[in-house]
């Protein structure tokens, strides 16, 4: 095949009257599938969106739950190890309370008073609506009623 | 035949695009229909529910920290009335598990008040029987047919948070009780009852999980930690008891404070009362000062007044430790005679024989030589009549009478020198004496020792109250 052959098709394929026609069919397809993937990436991003939102609630409920275990454990705990309670146990193993005479006071080299017990645990971070991106919460209709919003604001 | 294909073609496009468009005009119709506005109004209602978040109540604990307050979950038990299939079986079940009236309870199913879909049969139900119902209910509900409901449908159950002291009665004066109604009464409880309850949130909160960020943070109550220490209190309510039973006493106080900086390690009291079982209230007591005398009954001192006095004495320079004076047994104050506790005279005394074999007429002695003003201004600088200003509920003042007073006559400047004819709380009585061992310093009493709030610890700081007396006279007579 030579080089004129080849100019005859392409002449022929460029003058062929159902090229326009496959251009358009093209296009319209090309639109069809960009919207397409635009509505399947909304929805798997809503989706996503809506189980995380479930999850947090659900955790929320869980934490309320966890913390009323936690409280009612250390109350249980408490009182298991309470005052009167630890008494009885160490009678009963045959521990008696001791006289004053009894006492023999030791210098321990090192020992420090006891002092109280700090209590609380490290600070839990917690996020707040007010930390948290407009991007990882507003959904796409949002974002695009905003940006309609803020250009129509711009234009007045 | 290519022209006629090509127009069926044309045909098809034509109604394929109509009916698409049919379709987007018939969205957009009903999407701004007058329906359409009712049932986003309608969805709209249920987008948010109003939620009150009760945060739970602080726990208290000791300086050691052992818990002396905290909380346990207990049941709410009710019926939804639009759902109940046998209200005897639930009558049954709930006459047998929590020994409440069958007649009541049936009644409060089938008659219950006008409107109401929802009927609370018991509440604070421990943890145990509310179970043992629930599973019942789950076991009735697993014998029922397929697709029919079990016989205790309806029975609803919430759990909520009610306060619980592990340690029964032990140091009940000093951290008080919390009602049913989330209140607290006397002690720390009531003192600190803002603090403790922390502060309810009143929330939409959104149904939609894409909104789940709004829903609010509620902070618990603050953590409190006392500077009470359990096993001293412990050991001395046990002393305390002894020595009511040896001496055969109706009521007595202990406390131990630490003078440097008013840390109050034990304040044991009788009677004592299980903050458990809170609603015995009214059968152990039946005064509120007797919850806690050790802050809210005044008494009369009596002779503990005289370190007091001596310590007023030394201060001003009246006497020196090694003033001597001739006891004749008797005194002549404003028309009254004033004896020794024995009725003895002692003969020649120093200031350490006069503390040692506790003699009125000695005091009486300084009292009047010191002259009202000087005496009555030392009295006020210890802090008689004034409230001490520990952090507990219901501390009383007690009663210092002062020359000019209706009630005050001369009499009185001799009596109030051993204690007699004044009024004041053992606490108050204890920060006064706490200015001897404590280099002329009062330091505020107090029971808290930090708080603890969202994950910190604010640690209470001492008070300095005043100084009545020198460093020196401190010295002196410790």
């Amino acid at each position: 095949m030579n080089i004129q052959n080849v100019n005859h098709l392409v002449h022929a394929y460029k003058i062929a009257p159902w090229r326009i026609q496959r251009q358009w069919i093209g296009n319209a397809l090309l639109v069809v599938v960009v919207l397409a993937m635009i509505a399947t990436l909304y929805l798997d991003v809503t989706s996503q969106a809506a189980i995380a939102g479930r999850e947090i609630q659900d955790l929320t409920t869980s934490i309320s739950a966890s913390q009323q275990a936690s409280a009612d454990l250390q109350t249980q705990l408490a009182s298991l190890t309470s005052a009167r309670v630890m008494e009885q146990r160490a009678f009963e193993i045959g521990f008696r309370p001791m006289e004053s005479g009894e006492a023999e006071y030791l210098v321990v080299p090192g020992y420090s008073v006891l002092e109280p017990d700090i209590l609380s645990s490290a600070p839990i971070l917690q996020l707040s609506a007010l930390t948290i991106p407009p991007e990882y919460n507003e959904s796409l209709l949002d974002w695009v009623d905003k940006k309609i919003a803020n250009s129509a604001r711009g234009a007045q | 035949m290519r022209q006629q294909y090509a127009r069926r073609v044309q045909a098809l496009a034509g109604a394929m695009g109509l009916i698409a468009l049919a379709i987007i005009v018939q969205m957009t119709r009903i999407q701004n229909s007058p329906e359409a506005a009712i049932f986003r109004q309608q969805a709209s209602n249920y987008a948010y529910e109003l939620r009150t978040f009760y945060p739970d109540r602080g726990e208290i604990y000791d300086r050691n920290g052992h818990l002396l307050a905290g909380n346990k979950s207990v049941y709410e038990i009710g019926v939804d009335l639009s759902i109940v299939k046998d209200p005897h079986a639930i009558a049954t079940a709930i006459s047998v598990e929590l020994g409440k009236d069958y007649s009541q309870v049936i009644g409060a199913i089938q008659n219950p008040p006008e409107g109401l879909s929802y009927v609370v049969l018991a509440d604070y139900v421990d943890v145990e029987q509310a179970l043992k119902l629930q599973e019942l209910k789950k076991t009735l509900q697993e014998q029922a047919e397929e697709g029919v409901l079990g016989g205790l449908t309806g029975l609803e159950f919430k759990s909520h948070p009610q306060r619980s002291y592990p340690e029964n009665s032990l140091g009940s004066n000093v951290i008080g009780f919390v009602s049913r109604e989330g209140r607290g009464y006397f002690g720390i409880e009531e003192k600190y009852d803002t603090l403790l309850a922390g502060s309810p949130v009143q929330a939409f909160v959104p149904t939609d999980p894409n909104k789940a960020f709004e829903i609010p943070r509620v902070l618990n109550g603050t953590t409190l930690v006392l500077t009470i220490n359990r096993d001293l209190q412990a050991s001395a309510e046990q002393i305390l008891d002894e020595a009511l039973a040896t001496y055969g006493a109706d009521n007595g106080t202990i406390i131990v404070m630490d003078p440097r900086n008013g840390e109050l390690l034990a304040m044991a009291v009788t009677p004592r009362m299980d903050l458990n079982q809170f609603w015995n209230y009214g059968t152990i007591y039946n005064y509120a000062s007797e919850f806690n005398p050790a802050i809210s009954m005044p008494y009369e001192p009596g002779s503990v007044t005289k370190i007091l006095t001596m310590a007023a004495a030394l201060d001003s320079g009246s006497v020196t430790p090694g003033t001597t004076y001739l006891d004749t047994g008797s005194i002549l104050v404003g028309g009254a005679i004033i004896q020794n506790w024995n009725q003895e005279p002692w003969g020649m005394q120093d200031m350490t024989g006069c503390l040692q074999h506790s003699l009125n007429v000695c005091m009486a002695t300084l009292s009047t030589q010191m002259g009202a003003g000087t005496f009555y201004g030392y009295m006020d600088g210890f802090g008689f009549g004034h409230l001490t200003g520990v952090d507990l509920a219901g501390e009383a003042a007690g009663r210092l009478k002062l020359p000019g007073d209706e009630d005050w006559y001369p009499v009185d400047l001799g009596t109030n020198s051993f204690g007699q004819g004044v009024s004041a709380t053992p606490i108050q009585i204890m920060m006064a004496a706490s200015s001897i061992a404590n280099h002329g310093r009062t330091v505020t009493p107090h029971a808290l020792y930090a708080m603890v709030r969202d994950g910190r610890q604010y640690d209470v700081p001492a008070q300095f109250a005043g100084s009545p007396i020198s460093e020196q006279t401190a010295n002196t007579l410790s």
